[in-house]
């Protein structure tokens, strides 16, 4: 047992280690982010949904960190665009932050931050379900829908147009600067990276080409990330520097088996038992809210 | 303006729970508590909270209560409403005042003890304690939110009472021992407020308050929870571009052992 400065509440280290280490192999497993699994997580151990929330930024800021160092190399980062995207989701997660603290005066923090789950984690869940069972069917046409690209989208005719010579493009400045700000929100309201929102994004919205996308988005997440951590320290005291370190350590680690074993298995199937995973705890959210409360009373105003 | 409102407000309630308590307190009862320290450190899991005292009367007639009070603070209760087939919280019912903390321990049932006038002069109910700052939206009950604080708090261990000796299977209670000597045990949960607490001791007897004693606990952090939570407080900036740097450091060593694998 370890007591959290901030949280101000005694954990078992090793169930954090255990959960956060979990998510950290899944995410490895099947090459998502995972602050969308470990913040839902550590609300569920009993963490304050703010504290998980703005706490699981900073494993997500290590986690895109150490992304970002392996990208690099491969030179599979476009900066320009990065940087917009980032520019925006600077924006963005003051923004969100700024709901945040506003939500959480109200006391419909968790309320909001369980709806969002209950979409977020349904609708993920039933796309990768949905992915899998098509690639596990037939393998050929329809399981790669994700590269049919349309030739022009909306990007190509806004004005303030751009070159993206690394991605290849020549787009406006205003849908980059306006998924990033989306996604920034997001992070700071749901304690999420947004990966897997803002890759499909790029990929049919900006067009970019795939082998650009993960290196570019890890780069936004990176900068988001970094950022949600700092203002939410600012703004609402909310990081545990104590329950972040045993997330970072945790998160890694698994990360690392789960890269090393999802090498050796059929990723459909992956995909298919997380998706079937998050359903389920999606519908956890929803049932939290749809029955009957036994106490029809709840204590709100602060943190907890 | 709001802000102002509010801390007239505090002030007002301040000036009347002083004039109601303090004054109240006689301090010529020989008590003492077993720790006027408690120290939170990284290990910590709630404590316990030991009153000792003597009945100063040579017959031993009389009650004996304890109360551990912590800080009064503000507080917000809201009673969950169905919108769309979802249970959402509905208008928050502001406290302006309601103890963070309140256990009260007495050797027979407090109502027994003194009638509900004492009971409310001398704040020995948390109910007591809790003073209403905002109106309830229509249809509600005020005292239904209050009995509601008051629940909830007690489910959350933040409130507690114990009528006589401890059961077997538990520390809390009040145990009476030869010559007048009692001693009174209180959990303190690691959910408890980490601030200035008041042990205070009153003798009834007949229903009247005869003397009472009041002693201050301090809770407080030390070693690197006190830094953190310093840290974190006071120069809340340089505590999160210090987090994200630890974020970057543990990416990097990651990152620098995925390499080699």
């Amino acid at each position: 047992m370890i007591y959290l400065p901030i949280a101000e509440m005694p954990v078992s280290v090793l169930l954090v280690l255990l959960v956060s280490g979990a998510v950290g192999f899944v995410s490895g497993l099947v090459g998502v982010g995972g602050g969308f699994i470990m913040t839902p997580a550590l609300i569920f151990l009993g963490v304050p949904a703010p504290v998980a929330v703005a706490t699981g930024a900073s494993q997500i800021a290590a986690t895109s960190f150490s992304g970002i160092m392996t990208q690099t190399r491969r030179k599979a980062v476009d900066w320009r665009m990065g940087l917009l995207l980032s520019i925006g989701g600077v924006a963005g997660s003051a923004s969100g932050v700024w709901i945040f603290e506003r939500l959480l005066r109200l006391g419909q923090l968790d309320l909001i931050i369980s709806l969002l789950y209950l979409v977020l984690l349904s609708g993920v869940g039933f796309l990768m379900l949905s992915e899998s069972y098509a690639l596990i069917r037939g393998r050929t046409t329809r399981g790669v829908s994700i590269l049919r690209r349309p030739a022009r989208t909306v990007a190509h005719t806004l004005p303030f147009r751009i070159a993206f010579p690394r991605s290849g493009l020549y787009i406006s400045v205003i849908p980059p600067l306006a998924l990033g700000f989306a996604i920034g929100t997001l992070a700071a309201i749901m304690g999420i990276g947004g990966g897997f929102i803002l890759i499909p994004a790029m990929i049919y919205l900006l067009r970019m080409p795939t082998n650009v996308v993960v290196g570019t988005s890890l780069f936004q997440v990176l900068i988001v990330s970094s950022l949600v951590v700092v203002l939410q320290s600012a703004a609402t005291r909310t990081v545990d520097l104590v329950l972040a370190a045993l997330l970072m350590l945790g998160g890694v680690i698994g990360a690392q088996f789960g890269a090393r074993i999802g090498a050796g298995l059929k990723n459909e199937q992956i995909r298919g038992l997380l998706g079937i995973l998050l359903i389920l705890a999606s519908l956890k959210f929803l049932w939290d809210l749809v029955i009957p409360p036994v106490e029809p009373y709840v204590l709100g105003g602060g943190l907890w | 303006m709001r802000r102002a409102l509010a801390a007239l407000a505090f002030a007002l309630c301040c000036a009347t729970a002083s004039a109601q308590q303090p004054g109240d307190m006689l301090n010529d009862l020989p008590a003492a508590v077993a720790e006027e320290q408690i120290t939170v450190s990284s290990d910590y899991r709630g404590s316990y909270i030991t009153v000792f005292g003597v009945n100063p009367d040579r017959r031993g007639r009389g009650d004996i209560v304890v109360v551990v009070r912590g800080p009064s603070e503000g507080a917000v209760v809201m009673r969950k409403r169905r919108v769309f087939g979802l249970w959402i919280n509905g208008d928050p019912v502001e406290f302006a005042q309601a103890p963070s903390f309140f256990a009260v321990l007495s050797n027979r049932p407090l109502r027994q003890i003194a009638n509900a006038q004492s009971i409310w002069q001398y704040q020995l109910d948390p109910a007591a304690s809790a003073q209403l700052a905002s109106s309830v939206p229509t249809g509600g009950d005020p005292s239904a939110y209050r009995r509601a604080l008051v629940r909830l708090r007690y489910a959350q261990g933040l409130y507690q009472s114990y009528a006589g000796q401890p059961r077997p299977e538990q520390r809390g209670g009040l145990t009476m021992y030869q010559g007048g000597l009692f001693r009174a045990v209180v959990r303190l949960p690691a959910n408890a407020p980490i601030a200035r607490y008041n042990a205070d001791t009153y003798l009834f007897r007949d229903g009247r308050l005869i003397s009472s004693q009041r002693i201050p606990i301090t809770i407080s952090r030390v070693g690197i929870e006190r830094r953190i939570h310093d840290l974190a407080t006071t120069a809340s900036w340089a505590y999160g571009i210090m987090t994200v740097l630890l974020a970057l450091f543990a990416g990097w060593v990651a990152a620098l052992i995925f390499r080699r694998t």
